[in-house]
């Protein structure tokens, strides 16, 4: 892109210049800097401005200007005023093509029109210096991109607008960089969210941004930088539905702008470059949760994703719950072959896995992994039992939806039917069971859900379940113990309750009918029952446990 | 029939008398004068003959193949054409749709491609039937009739309208009525009825019964008939009106008679009343001298009827007019008592089922209750009332004394002492509670009956109170305040704060006297705004409990018990108001602390569990309370020592609640297992089950406690310290926190050794246990709850081993196979096969709309086909005659080009000849 190395070139010559100027200005600040009132200095700013756009001559007053709005003081109208007067400023010359490098004009317009780009270089970096301010930074962030639009019409002098792509890159560092939260929830908002072309140089920008600095980057910077990532997640359909640009639409059809597979390329790399920096855990569990949903599908080669979920997958715990749904995505999509799949979900089973937080996310993934009727019974039956050992000590959040899936499960899979109804066959079996009970053929600490003996075991901790203290999740576990009529049970209908909206569903009843009250008033409820009482009477449970006496 | 066709033809055809033997000429004389006019003769012949073309032409008509059906076995009437069999008529309404089809579709035929838009409403214009008349006749009715149309609703311009399309004669309108000459003589009479014409069944019908009669007879008939009919109508008219004319007169007559009857009785009535009153002498005494006057006074209407009124007041006021309760024996009481104890039981039991019964059964006792007098209510016994008192015993009934033993000989004058009730209302009181009883209607007495019933718990409350503690036998005295400075009048708090304020100058100890003291002042007997303020003062005070807690000092805990059970026994009387009390206090506690939860949260848990019935199904208070205790031992990751009391408190409340129904508590054995685990003093090596394991907060292990003595845990340790505890307070808790946790882990396996998966449930807990008497462990434990926990495990082993002997196979699916649902047969009457009885709604609207679509199809693929054949016909025909025109003229032509050949050879050899001739004349001439 020769409009790229031309830019660079030029902010080189910038640079050099900049620091002349910088001697001069300070020079002029004293003189400047004497009026200190506020009106004085805005309509001083109006003059400038009107100055400069008068004619030539006043050109020097943009260095005047742009001193400032650079001025660091705690007045914010100031710089305000002054950069919005710039703006206008830049915008006209702009517009008249005074920026525009010619080679017919004499050298005296040459010099006057390096110089005026100079002038704009060092507006530039004071409208990004703003950026980094709280108050500033949005009226900056407006200013920035207008400018941005302008430059992209004007500067080059040609019909066709090009990407000024210099400046955004530097727009977005400086957001990046900068410490104001809102800042980028409104950038994102109002630019990012709007325009195809924005997100597409946005994610250079931060692919950029991250190579430059590399490792260097500090994790302040990094958690900003994952911000800003995890806000840009509408991914386009098709390449018919990038029609929304801030700058004119390029001219030419091939352009990568045009294309959905330069856009993903784009936000694969920004992507890469930033989990290439190291995750920290916050950031990996974060990164696995939203992976199946709004990463992977911006890559153009998920694979990438392998190692990274196949590693998270294996850490155990909850990093394992949610890596398991990118795992599925790439099994899905990609046809990824993860070997011993089923040992491994088998092994997720465990003490935690229903108290968890990801229950829900995690019994959604279940129910599709264990959906196929293909399944062996064998391994199904081993999923059930497990899951029935851990209902024993589970919350009555989590039975309710166990229980229906194991339903569910059961009309797929009609072997599995012997965990609840198994009929001794013979004499000689039903008199060893008589006299010697039956011991639990299932293996729990079986590794492989293939050799569990979970079928020839039966579910007496569901029927355990139907006496459970809450009415409703008893209710829910006598499902299994009736006639199978109905063909399947909703799921959904069962996730996703705690104990916060079980003791709602209860509150948010209002009392109608007068509840009952225990016909005996007890005589004993924190005291001993005394040595002089009847003597069928005893201590409560409660009494003989705990001292109510002494202190 | 037999014979052959034309046989059967030949029969026929005499039959109708269109054949025949010669007829004398007598015969045809009278035939002559019986059919006037040869056209009506001839009229009748054709018609016979077209009758009879119809019998012989088998394929005139659609009949069934199986021919007709039986009556029996329909329902349609006898002379419906379809059940003779004949469906429809193939020739007419194939010659029907011809026809149709040449009006429309060959006009479309023939003006496709070729006819615009243009369409010609003039009538007449190119018709020369139309006679001048006729146009403007037609003329006229088309003027009319878009007059008619009215153009819009509101067109009030309407009638004018109307008026200027009137005809008019010398600017004078005509109108047609006006001269009676003018009338429309016009009558209808003659032309048939379009009904007679309707199918063509009846007229066949007609046909052969004028042919059954012979044609004579026909006409008579016709004629005679005319004028009769034109008779009856007016007679029928005049005959109704005399009819109902008749009928009135009789209505009256038999009206007057029945008046003068009932008169005679009226007369009668005195002896008959006295006859009545003979029969109730003796009950009612009062009105025996009122009898003579009444006797004497019969004629006297107004007397009489006051004296009715008077009579039946009071036979409804005099009490003893009703039989008397009997008094019931010693041993009666005991058994209806017990029997009563067994209905309650039995109640709970259901309601622990979760089966839906209470209020069904509840109310046919009440309104059992409600019909025998309410006054005569045993709980107005004092003997009763003492016996209430048994009821946690159940069986083995011993005799208290009673109320009346103490001294108490009314309930009025135990609950409320003398000096409380204001000087001079001592008297009114019975009247007022009376009179309240009296006004009140059907639905509060039996509210009052509930009340009634519940005082007799106040009252047994505190006599059972009155035994044991002293200061429920507050001895009344004429004194603002007794010996222990309780004052006998107090304000009726009714929020929280007010009671804060009216007890703060009490001490904790003696609120409960002062409680007694504001419920028996606030009675509900005793002012008709108190049952709100008590309800009001029950809620108060179960946040008062809430409040004494969450400040609790040990020696309280009679107090908060005595407060609880005051509540218990208000929660009778409202139990909506106590049961919200408490169920916003569980909501706060949830919303704001749900893994905080105070001395007072427990206190108050601990009161729910005792006042409602914990067994039930559900209930919607002790739901919530027990979803909340599990929420606590569930979510609750213990960071502090308290935070384990706090659970081992709820662990031992939610056995409690679980002792009647047995229910599991799936979070109390995790919270008792994790306990244990992180007090050891080592980690478990091992996964020792399935129960989430919590990794204790630094120096919550025990270590060195050997020589620590096992306490209790008490309610302090729940709280928060606020100093840090030393070192060996902290050991001494600890160890009481394992054995108290150890405790509740047998009590539950007590409890729940009956559950099916108990060994699964339990088999953790051994593992658990035996960790904790491991050497490295129990070094560190005293000896005695090393002990305990060697016992427990033994216990715990006996128990597991039980169960894996007990259990058996799940067989949970031995329900009788389900049948399929059948709708048909279903008996029906008047049931006709050929309708369809689906009783699925959907189904069969389904069923007919799918017939109904297939038969249009079918209908319309037959009308394309028969309008695709008619075209080609048409087409055809149009072909045909288009070749025969060519045809024509192509030999016209040749015959005509024939022709003229033929002439012009004709001609030629004619020339010829003349040439030759001519040749030959001038050859010969040469």
């Amino acid at each position: 892109m020769p409009s790229a190395v031309g830019e660079t070139a030029e902010q080189s010559a910038v640079k050099r210049k900049r620091q002349e100027i910088g001697d001069k200005s300070k020079k002029r600040r004293k003189s400047v800097g004497g009026n200190d009132d506020d009106n004085d200095k805005l309509s001083q700013i109006q003059t400038l401005e009107s100055e400069i756009l008068e004619s030539r001559k006043h050109y020097n007053n943009i260095v005047l200007l742009i001193e400032i709005a650079g001025q660091k003081t705690g007045d914010l109208e100031t710089p305000l005023t002054a950069a919005e007067s710039l703006c206008r400023v830049f915008v006209q010359l702009l517009a008249s093509g005074s920026l525009v490098k010619k080679k017919d004009v004499s050298e005296k317009d040459a010099t006057v029109i390096a110089w005026l780009r100079e002038r704009y270089g060092a507006y530039k970096e004071v409208l990004l210096s703003m950026l980094q301010d709280k108050a500033l930074g949005f009226k900056a962030l407006t200013l920035a991109m207008a400018l941005l639009k302008v430059e992209a019409q004007h500067l080059e002098g040609k019909d066709e607008s090009t990407f000024p792509q210099v400046f955004f890159r530097d727009i977005v560092g400086a957001l990046l960089q900068s410490p104001v939260e809102q800042l980028r929830q409104e950038f994102y908002d109002t630019f990012v969210a709007e325009y195809d072309d924005i997100r597409f140089y946005t994610f250079q920008g931060i692919a950029d941004f991250l190579t430059d600095r590399d490792h260097l980057a500090s994790e302040d910077v990094r958690n900003k930088v994952f911000g800003m990532l995890l806000r840009i997640d509408d991914i386009p359909g098709s390449s018919e539905e990038l029609t929304d640009f801030y700058i004119d639409a390029p001219q030419k059809k091939k352009h990568p702008l045009y294309s959905l597979a330069q856009h993903k390329k784009q936000a694969q790399e920004a992507w890469l470059a930033f989990i290439n920096l190291g995750l920290s855990k916050e950031q990996r569990k974060k990164i696995l949760e939203i992976m199946a949903i709004s990463i992977a599908p911006w890559f153009a080669k998920p694979e990438l994703f392998m190692d990274f979920l196949t590693d998270c997958y294996n850490t155990g715990g909850s990093i394992s719950l949610l890596a398991l749904s990118g795992v599925f995505y790439l099994i899905q999509e990609r046809n990824l072959d993860y070997p011993d799949f089923y040992k491994k979900l088998y092994s997720l089973l465990d003490a935690d896995i229903l108290h968890s937080k990801y229950r829900s996310r995690f019994i959604r993934l279940l129910d599709t992994f264990l959906g196929s009727s293909h399944l062996p019974a064998v391994l199904v039956a081993s999923f059930i039992k497990r899951l029935a050992r851990l209902a024993l000590n589970a919350p009555p959040s989590a039975i309710a939806v166990i229980i229906p899936w194991f339903y569910n499960l059961f009309k797929k899979h009609p072997l599995c039917t012997f965990m609840m109804h198994r009929v001794p066959r013979s004499k000689e079996e039903k008199d060893l069971i008589e006299t010697e009970g039956v011991v639990d053929p299932f293996l729990p600490d079986e590794l492989d859900p293939m050799a569990t003996n979970a079928l020839e075991s039966c579910l007496w901790e569901i029927v355990q379940l139907q006496s459970h203290y809450h009415p409703n999740i008893a209710t829910i576990a006598k499902i299994i113990s009736e006639q199978f009529t109905k063909q399947s049970y909703n799921l959904e209908d069962f996730l996703d309750h705690s104990y916060g909206s079980l003791l709602e569903a209860e509150m948010i009843k209002n009392i109608r009918k007068p509840p009952v009250v225990e016909y005996m008033i007890p005589k004993k409820i924190f005291t001993k029952v005394g040595p002089a009482s009847v003597p069928e009477e005893k201590d409560s449970l409660l009494v003989s446990l705990w001292d109510f006496e002494s202190s | 029939m037999a014979g052959s066709q034309l046989k059967r033809l030949k029969a026929s055809l005499k039959e109708q008398g269109i054949i025949g033997a010669q007829k004398s000429k007598k015969q045809k004389r009278q035939n002559a004068q019986d059919l006037k006019g040869t056209s009506d003769k001839r009229l009748q012949r054709s018609e016979a003959l077209e009758s009879i073309r119809e019998q012989f032409n088998p394929f005139q008509f659609k009949t069934n193949a199986r021919g007709p059906k039986f009556d029996v076995t329909t329902l349609k009437s006898a002379n419906d054409r379809t059940s003779k069999g004949i469906h429809g008529r193939p020739g007419v309404s194939k010659s029907k749709g011809e026809e149709r089809r040449r009006e429309t579709l060959l006009v479309e035929m023939q003006r496709r491609n070729k006819v615009g838009g243009i369409v010609d409403r003039r009538f007449g214009e190119s018709d020369p039937t139309m006679t001048l008349e006729d146009k403007m006749i037609e003329r006229f009715t088309r003027e009319q009739q878009r007059g008619h149309n009215k153009t819009s609703m509101f067109d009030l311009e309407e009638d004018d309208e109307e008026a200027n399309g009137e005809l008019t004669h010398l600017g004078k309108a005509l109108k047609f009525g006006e001269n009676p000459s003018w009338r429309d003589d016009f009558n209808e009479d003659d032309l048939p009825s379009e009904d007679d014409n309707d199918g063509i069944h009846p007229d066949r019908k007609h046909l052969k019964r004028r042919r059954q009669r012979g044609p004579d007879d026909g006409d008579e008939q016709e004629e005679e008939g005319q004028p009769e009919r034109k008779k009856t109508t007016k007679e029928i008219y005049d005959e109704v009106i005399a009819k109902s004319k008749f009928h009135k007169y009789e209505r009256q007559a038999a009206k007057e008679e029945d008046t003068d009857l009932i008169a005679e009785i009226d007369k009668g009535l005195p002896e008959l009343q006295a006859l009545l009153f003979q029969r109730q002498k003796p009950s009612v005494k009062v009105a025996d001298k009122d009898k003579a006057p009444v006797l004497v006074a019969g004629m006297n209407k107004a007397v009489l009827e006051k004296d009715y009124d008077l009579r039946v007041r009071l036979l409804a006021e005099d009490k003893r007019a009703q039989p008397a309760e009997r008094t019931q024996t010693e041993d009666e009481k005991i058994e209806a008592e017990a029997k009563r104890l067994r209905e309650l039981e039995e109640k709970r039991l259901k309601r622990m089922r979760g089966e839906a019964v209470s209020d069904d059964e509840e109310e046919p006792s009440r309104k059992g209750k409600k019909e025998s007098a309410d006054d005569d209510e045993p709980a107005f016994d004092p003997f009763q009332s003492a016996d209430n008192d048994e009821f946690g015993l159940g069986k083995g009934i011993k005799v208290r004394p009673t109320a009346t033993e103490l001294g108490f000989d009314d309930e009025d004058d135990f609950l409320i002492d003398d000096d409380l009730v204001a000087s001079g209302s001592d008297l009114e009181f019975d009247e007022s509670g009376d009179d309240m009883e009296d006004e009140e209607s059907g639905d509060e007495q039996d509210s009052e009956s509930d009340i009634e019933e519940d005082d007799e718990f106040v009252r047994g409350l505190l006599t059972e109170a009155e035994l044991k503690d002293s200061i429920f036998q507050a001895p009344s005295k004429q004194k603002g305040d007794d010996q222990d400075g309780i004052p006998y009048t107090f304000p009726c708090p009714q929020t929280l704060a007010q009671m804060v304020e009216t007890f703060r100058s009490l001490d904790v100890p003696k609120v409960p006297v002062a409680v007694q003291r504001i419920r028996a002042l606030y009675h509900p007997k005793l002012d008709s705004g108190n049952k709100e303020r008590l309800g009001n003062f029950s809620q108060a005070l179960v946040q008062y409990v809430a409040f004494l807690g969450d400040s609790f000092e040990p020696h309280w805990f009679p107090t908060l018990e005595s407060l609880s059970r005051h509540i218990h026994s208000l929660a009778k009387t409202f139990p909506i108001e106590v049961a919200k009390a408490y169920r916003a206090h569980i909501e706060e506690m949830e919303a704001e602390r749900p893994l905080a939860l105070t001395v007072g949260d427990l206190v108050i848990l601990t009161a729910i569990g005792t006042i409602f019935p914990t067994s039930d199904h559900f209930h919607q208070v002790a739901t919530p309370a027990i979803l909340s205790i599990a929420r606590f031992l569930g979510q609750k990751i213990p960071q502090s020592l308290a935070d384990y009391a706090a659970g081992t408190y709820l662990s031992i409340l939610a056995i409690q609640y679980q002792q009647l129904s047995k229910r599991y508590v799936p979070e109390l054995v995790n919270f008792c297992m994790n306990t244990l685990c992180s007090l050891a003093h080592q980690k478990p090596k091992t996964n020792l089950g399935f129960f989430p394991l919590h990794e204790p907060a630094t120096g919550t292990r025990i270590k060195g406690g050997s020589k620590t003595a096992v306490r209790k845990l008490s309610c302090i340790d729940c709280q928060q310290p606020e100093e840090i505890l030393s070192d060996l307070q902290q050991l001494s808790l600890k160890v009481a926190l394992v054995s108290t946790t150890v405790a509740v882990l047998k009590a539950a396996a007590e409890t729940w050794c009956g559950m099916p998966a108990f060994f699964e449930t339990f088999q953790p807990a051994m593992g658990v246990f035996q960790h904790l008497a491991s050497k490295a462990n129990s070094k560190h434990l005293p000896a005695a709850l090393v002990n305990k926990i060697n016992d427990t495990t033994t216990i715990l082993s006996r128990l597991l081993n039980m169960a894996r002997l007990s259990r058996r196979p799940l067989e949970l699916h031995h329900h009788r196979p389900q049948a399929i649902k059948t709708y048909i047969p279903k008996f029906e009457d008047s049931f006709d096969p050929n309708k369809h009885y689906d009783p699925d709604r959907e189904r069969a609207e389904g069923a007919k709309l799918r017939a109904e679509h297939k038969r249009e199809r079918k209908g319309a693929m037959r009308e394309l086909r028969k309008d695709a054949s008619f075209m080609m016909r048409e087409n055809l025909r149009v072909k045909k005659e288009k070749d025969e025109a060519y045809e024509k003229k192509y030999k016209r032509l040749v015959a005509e080009i024939q022709g003229e050949e033929g002439q012009a050879s004709n001609a030629y050899a004619r020339e010829k000849a003349a040439r030759q001739k001519k040749n030959a004349n001038a050859r010969e001439r040469r």
